[in-house]
């Protein structure tokens, strides 16, 4: 039942009255900050891509470009978008990948040993080194005739390494071993965050029901890891589809490898935006990933209810 | 349910910030791409120059004693170009001059080339243009059909324009339709020429005669040198020095032009590669040096260790060179070998080609002060200690050719002779390529004409590579790339169409 309650406009005191406006500035921030740097930026990028804007004449000169929805169109005919799509899923590959070897090092730290901190340390540089030197680095590593790798393997083997960057399948699987060692620490960090927040309570119990080490990580450790998987999955997933300065700087002279193999969607994408000046279908480009992005996020969203646990 | 509006919340935020921008740093890649302005240029010296450079030191005293006539005390002007720091020195101490002199005001803003195109596509679009700014042949059309550019006829004396290259005033004109005629936009920043080099002490090692520039190798005789350079030097049973190297992106254009062919029909609407037995030839004879007389380091042999570098650790006979490279070269510490300038070997026409590049001070159409700015950028562009910086005849490192023609065979040519200005031996190679012989041409390549180089890329990236390695042929891949390259130019033409 409702009941009708009378509105009591309560009158303020002056110096409540300047409280609240202080209180509506300080709102006004971050709400502004909003409008100004999310939302206009998002409006003006699908309006963009209903252009031919090439960035000429302002904002009048991409009105007066206006084509409808033929960049979409010539974008799902368009083999370049496709080829990079895929090349981008195919990095995905990396994630769990990475996320099993985040899993087993965190575990491996989660032990009492002397220097753990070190190493803890040592996992994590790559993390907060700069993205473009250690590209460098890892194109240093592949190397045809003096990398780590090939080198490694001419001693082992004496004969001489594939060309790492050089071939279309590899220079995929470079990138792909690359990728999950940069993004290795971040993850072990969160996973051991997650470790230490198991009560021990948890594992002398099962001891006593006379459970094994697999029993215990299958039904206590894993379980009971799952926000942060689902945490690592969502943000590496986002960030998957974002791919960009590896292979700009891992390629030769930043042109997306042989045949165009190892560019992402985002590459090409700053290719048509920034060198041919495309901005409108550069724009169309980035909706449609960011509607996969959307799509992909609200599967794991909803998903979550089936296997994510929380302690309760 | 309530959980499931939080998922749809979370998703769109997430998918948000890649619309926005700030998803995961994934624009701010730096070193990324050769802009409108400058692509034949830079993306050239982008390859050679940047990795060593000469370090040169500008005196910024070279410049005091010019004086500039005329009052421009109201005159506020914006400069916006890329330079590197030697550049700048020099146009700092101009503008510091024409202030002095006129009572001008300049602010002078300096970028790097591989962000000046983003940057001054913001301007664009807000609207707020800077005074003087840079464009290069290929981003003119463009830009005067925008209406971005002030005809400069009216304001630089014809004599300034008189004594400019040929080759470079026509590329900055422009009626609208072609390029070569109607009015001038832009006074010359530089003209470049990239030459052909060859390093005199490797030939000397193996009893190879020097290349004589009067008399361009045939491709024929430029294989029998090479392979003659071509050796093992150490005797570990692998060759470790190598007649030539070129990378495709810059280099195919020699091989392509001299022998007839080119990749567009006459009003760049068509590619035209397929089927074209001298572009096909041209780029089959180009892989042919790597995969069949295999005088060019291999495919891998590159992806590991670049030409350029391979040419300064004296493992290559021929490379290119650069007007920009010249600094560098004769740098004891960079190159110590000796070297001397040679044309690129002929094809069917005979004449030996090469690609010129230029980057130019243009005005903006809306400026307030237009002869102010075109004062500034006859300075600039012309004035003769300026000029005597830059071709490395104060600094002893040249790193391009003088653009005042009176100056260049005068003065300039007689400095290299006299040895103040270090030059690898033939400076009239270059000399040839900017003015044309009967046996020397320099052009610009077919970029220069299009909207953009999209159709251009689709060459690059469409997988050249397996063409040098000898698995596919040169007309097997010129006939698969076609029609991407031709969907490309087609989307060129349309926003070319949509601007004008």
């Amino acid at each position: 039942m409702k009941e009708n309650k009378p509105k009591v406009k309560v009158k303020l005191s002056a110096m409540a009255k300047r409280e609240e406006r202080i209180g509506l500035l300080f709102v006004a921030a971050p709400a502004v900050g909003f409008l100004l740097f999310m939302l206009w930026p998002i409006i003006f990028a699908v309006l963009t891509s209903l252009t031919t804007w090439n960035g000429a004449k302002g904002i009048q000169g991409m009105f007066d470009r206006f084509c409808g929805l033929d960049n979409y169109v010539t974008l799902f005919k368009d083999s370049k978008f496709w080829q990079t799509l895929v090349t981008t899923i195919i990095y995905l590959i990396g994630i769990p990948i990475g996320m099993a070897l985040g899993l087993i090092c965190a575990m491996g730290m989660n032990r009492k040993i002397p220097g753990v901190r070190v190493l803890r340390t040592m996992y994590y540089i790559p993390v907060i080194s700069s993205l473009v030197a250690v590209s460098i680095l890892w194109a240093w590593v592949y190397n045809y005739d003096y990398g780590l790798l090939n080198v490694i393997i001419k001693t082992l083997t004496g004969r001489h390494g594939p060309n790492w960057l050089g071939d279309e399948v590899l220079i995929k699987v470079s990138m792909i071993i690359f990728m999950v060692w940069k993004g290795l620490g971040s993850s072990i960090i969160l996973y051991l965050a997650g470790l230490q927040n198991i009560p021990r309570s948890y594992y002398e119990a099962a001891m006593v029901d006379g459970a094994n080490g697999w029993q215990k990580f299958r039904n206590i450790t894993l379980p009971l890891l799952s926000p942060v998987t689902f945490y690592i999955l969502v943000t590496t997933l986002i960030g998957g589809f974002q791919v960009f300065v590896e292979v700009q700087v891992m390629t030769p002279g930043g042109n997306g490898g042989i045949g165009y193999s190892a560019a992402t969607i985002v590459f090409y994408l700053y290719q048509k935006a920034f060198e041919s000046y495309q901005l409108g279908y550069a724009s169309a480009i980035a909706v449609i990933l960011a509607i996969i992005i959307f799509i992909i996020t609200l599967i794991n969203f909803v998903g979550q209810d089936k296997w994510v646990k929380t302690i309760e | 349910m309530k959980k499931k509006i939080i998922a749809l919340l979370m998703a769109t935020t997430f998918a948000a910030t890649t619309l926005a921008g700030c998803g995961g740093g994934s624009s701010d890649g730096g070193d990324a791409a050769d802009t409108s302005a400058n692509t034949a240029e830079t993306s050239a010296t982008g390859e050679t120059t940047e990795s060593v450079g000469a370090q040169i030191t500008v005196d910024a005293s070279a410049t005091e004693n010019i004086a500039v006539e005329g009052d421009y005390s109201d005159a506020d002007l914006t400069v916006f170009i890329y330079a590197q720091d030697h550049e700048k020195t020099v146009y700092q101490s101009l503008i510091d001059r024409f202030t002095e002199s006129t009572g001008a005001k300049v602010t002078f803003e300096v970028t790097t080339a591989d962000e000046y195109g983003q940057k001054l596509m913001a301007y664009k679009a807000a609207g707020d243009m800077p005074d003087i700014f840079y464009v290069g042949p290929d981003g003119l059309a463009s830009n005067v059909d925008d209406g971005y550019l002030l005809p400069l006829d009216d304001y630089v004396p014809e004599e300034t324009i008189a004594d400019l290259w040929p080759a470079i005033t026509s590329a900055y004109r422009y009626d609208g339709k072609e390029s070569g005629s109607g009015s001038l936009y832009c006074l010359p920043k530089d003209l470049s020429t990239f030459a052909f080099a060859y390093n005199k002490t490797l030939f000397d090692e193996c009893g190879v005669e020097y290349p004589d520039p009067e008399n361009p190798y045939t491709w024929d005789e430029f294989v029998e040198v090479c392979q003659k350079l071509t050796i093992d030097k150490d005797g570990d049973g692998e060759i470790d020095q190598w007649g030539v190297s070129n990378a495709l992106q810059w280099a195919l254009d020699a091989f392509v032009y001299t022998n007839g062919g080119h990749f567009l029909n006459d009003d760049y609407t068509q590619v035209v590669i397929d089927g074209q037995q001298e572009f096909i030839d041209a780029f089959q004879f180009f892989a042919d040096l790597t995969c069949k007389y295999h005088v060019t380091p291999t495919v891998e042999q590159d992806t590991a260790l670049g030409g350029y570098q391979r040419w300064l650790d004296g493992q290559i006979g021929f490379y290119a060179c650069g007007t920009w490279d010249v600094g560098a070269f004769m740098d004891e510490n960079t190159f110590p070998y000796e070297w001397g300038l040679c044309a690129w070997p002929v094809g069917s026409t005979g004449v030996s080609m090469t690609r010129n590049g230029s980057v130019g001070f243009a005005i903006s159409a809306d400026t307030p002060s237009p002869e102010a700015a075109a004062a500034l950028i006859t300075l600039f562009s012309t004035d003769l200690e300026g000029q005597r910086v830059l071709s490395g005849e104060t600094t002893g490192a040249s790193l391009q050719i003088p653009n005042t023609m009176s100056y260049a065979k005068g003065d300039f040519k007689a400095r290299i002779e006299d040895g103040t200005i270090p030059y690898g031996d033939n400076v009239d190679v270059i000399f040839n390529y900017i003015e044309g012989t009967d046996k020397y041409e320099g052009i610009f390549v077919e970029t220069t004409y299009t909207y953009n180089a999209d159709w251009w890329n689709e060459f690059l990236s469409g997988g050249y590579e397996y063409v040098l390695t000898g698995e596919k042929t040169a007309a097997e891949y010129c006939a698969e790339v076609q029609p991407a390259m031709q969907a490309a130019l087609d989307n060129a033409n349309a926003m070319k169409a949509a601007a004008q």
